[in-house]
């Protein structure tokens, strides 16, 4: 069944058109890339998707609940969490207050008292989320305490997604996972997606300007070029694709410059 | 050395009223990026309240009720103040803040006249230790202040709710993407900040007789102490609160009272300077 169904999606920012019609498609427990050079509209679709910005047409639908226009608490509650670009982990917190507020944000509505009980009461239910996180992610209950602008960049991006985890997500949609960060610790973040996707059957969409890491981590892939979808399918079958390389991708080293 | 003491004991209980309103000026700023120039008015409202509903019950009842219908306002001012729909930059807020607070006088004016109110004190009986005059209420205002610091921190550090508005604060793109409303978290810190500051200036009206145009003064002099912790600590500017008091008394009992404006004026302009030179700037 769809997950996440985007419809002929339309971005404009005044006179600009950012995303220009976008069609994107994300099956339960399925591991999807959205590709493409700097200012393609990567952002933007995903963005829309998440109630961050209200396109200017077009369709946006979770398990077929129109969320086109919600704001982003609606679309956490239907069951996709975004991880910003640039991580944003609130940083004189400590880590696990981070975790905690993912789950508290999920339930927060208007009505702050009722919102606030409703958390307290489910307190057994959010420990239980945060060890299974810990977990996942062991690195984090070493933590916890620490406020969370004083780890390193791949620790701020394992908070950033253990925050979108507590809301018990079934999308994490990854705002460039990369960006900024060692080869090597990208890697690893990978990998902890894939089990993640394969153990707790969160569907993932990854949008990154590497598309290396796009294809060995997902199962398809979307090009993105100018507010467009040029090519869609198979991460494979894309990878193959020699002008995927050169004009969209850049030479395809993995690197970040 | 009497009179000394003596200016240091009035110091510290006006500078805990500082105290109260600075810390309320930076709840509000670390949850929503605003600095509310109408704080102040929720003192001013908070003592005429207490003044004209003491007419009709005891005092301690009226005092609950002016800081609940205070709380009330800060919601009203948070919401037009935060704006009703989209974000309004801080610049924005920070000038409807000003125009609220102009606006506050005038009601206030028409509300409640222009005679200075006053009420009866906790106690009558001030204590004389070493020829240096104590009011009980000094001592409340004192302890008041002291526990809205902790009560604060704690809220700030160790409740969920309170960890939502450093959130808010720290990471507002975040704090939305977590499903947080913006708005949510600025009504609750302009609501608890203005029962805060409502509980300092009922509490100060009875040793300072409270006008409906005082709310300036007392904003600055708030301002000016929350400066002193960058407007991001709650401990530095009930210290800043203290330091102000005390420093502003001295002035008004050696050299002249027409000055305590000024002082606070000073500090805070220096504090500002100071601090935009360095890391922690505003």
């Amino acid at each position: 069944m769809t997950l996440l169904d985007v419809r002929d999606l339309v971005v404009r920012y005044g006179e600009a058109v950012a995303v220009d019609g976008v069609s994107l498609e994300v099956d339960e427990r399925e591991r999807v890339a959205l590709i493409g050079p700097n200012g393609a509209g990567k952002s933007s679709v995903l963005n829309a998707a998440c109630g961050v910005i209200r396109p200017a047409s077009g369709r946006v639908r979770i398990e077929g609940h129109d969320v086109t226009g919600a704001t982003p608490a609606a679309v956490v509650r239907r069951g996709v969490s975004q991880v910003p670009e640039g991580r944003h982990v609130f940083a004189t917190l400590p880590v696990e207050a981070n975790l905690l507020l993912g789950a508290y944000g999920r339930l927060f509505s208007l009505e702050v008292v009722s919102s606030t009980l409703t958390y307290l009461r489910s307190r057994t239910e959010v420990r239980q989320r945060l060890d299974r996180v810990y977990d996942l992610l062991p690195q984090l209950r070493e933590l916890r305490a620490r406020p969370a602008g004083r780890t390193s960049g791949g620790q701020q991006q394992m908070v950033a997604i253990g925050r979108a985890l507590m809301a018990a997500p079934r999308l994490l949609a990854i705002d460039e996972l990369s960006l900024g960060l060692a080869p090597l610790l990208v890697q690893q973040l990978a990998e902890f997606l894939v089990r993640l996707n394969e153990e707790e059957g969160v569907a993932i969409l990854l949008v990154d300007q590497s598309a290396s890491l796009a294809f060995s981590l997902c199962q398809r892939a979307y090009v993105l070029e100018t507010g467009r979808v040029t090519l869609e399918g198979a991460s494979r079958d894309i990878e193959g694709r020699t002008e995927v390389r050169s004009a969209y991708l850049g030479s395809d080293t993995g690197d970040q410059a | 050395m009497t009179t000394f003491f003596q200016l240091i004991v009035v110091g510290i209980s006006t500078g805990s009223v500082f105290a109260i309103v600075g810390m309320s000026l930076v709840l509000v700023y670390r949850a929503t990026g605003i600095v509310n120039f109408a704080q102040g008015v929720f003192a001013v409202l908070g003592g005429l309240l207490t003044y004209s509903l003491g007419q009709h019950m005891s005092l301690v009842v009226a005092a609950v009720l002016a800081t609940v219908i205070s709380a009330v306002a800060g919601t009203v001012v948070a919401v037009v103040a935060v704006g009703f729909r989209g974000r309004t930059t801080p610049l924005a807020s920070l000038i409807i803040t000003v125009g609220i607070a102009l606006l506050a006088e005038a009601l206030l004016l028409t509300a409640f006249g222009e005679v200075p109110r006053s009420y009866r004190a906790v106690s009558d009986h001030a204590w004389n230790i070493g020829g240096v005059l104590v009011q009980p209420q000094y001592a409340v205002l004192a302890v008041v202040a002291l526990a809205a610091a902790l009560g604060l921190t704690l809220f700030l550090r160790r409740t969920i709710v309170g960890q939502a508005l450093v959130a808010a604060a720290d990471a507002p793109r975040a704090a939305e993407l977590i499903g947080l409303n913006l708005r949510s978290v600025a009504v609750i810190a302009f609501a608890i900040a203005a029962a805060l500051t409502a509980i300092g200036g009922l509490l100060l009206a009875p040793t300072v007789p409270v006008t409906y145009n005082a709310d300036l003064s007392i904003t600055i002099n708030g301002f000016a102490a929350a400066v002193f912790g960058g407007l991001a600590s709650i401990r530095l500017a009930l210290l800043g609160g203290y330091a102000l008091g005390v420093v502003e008394q001295l002035v008004v009992g050696y050299v002249d009272p027409q000055y305590n404006l000024i002082i606070a004026l000073s500090v805070m302009l220096v504090l500002i300077g100071w601090r935009s030179r360095g890391e922690l700037a505003l």
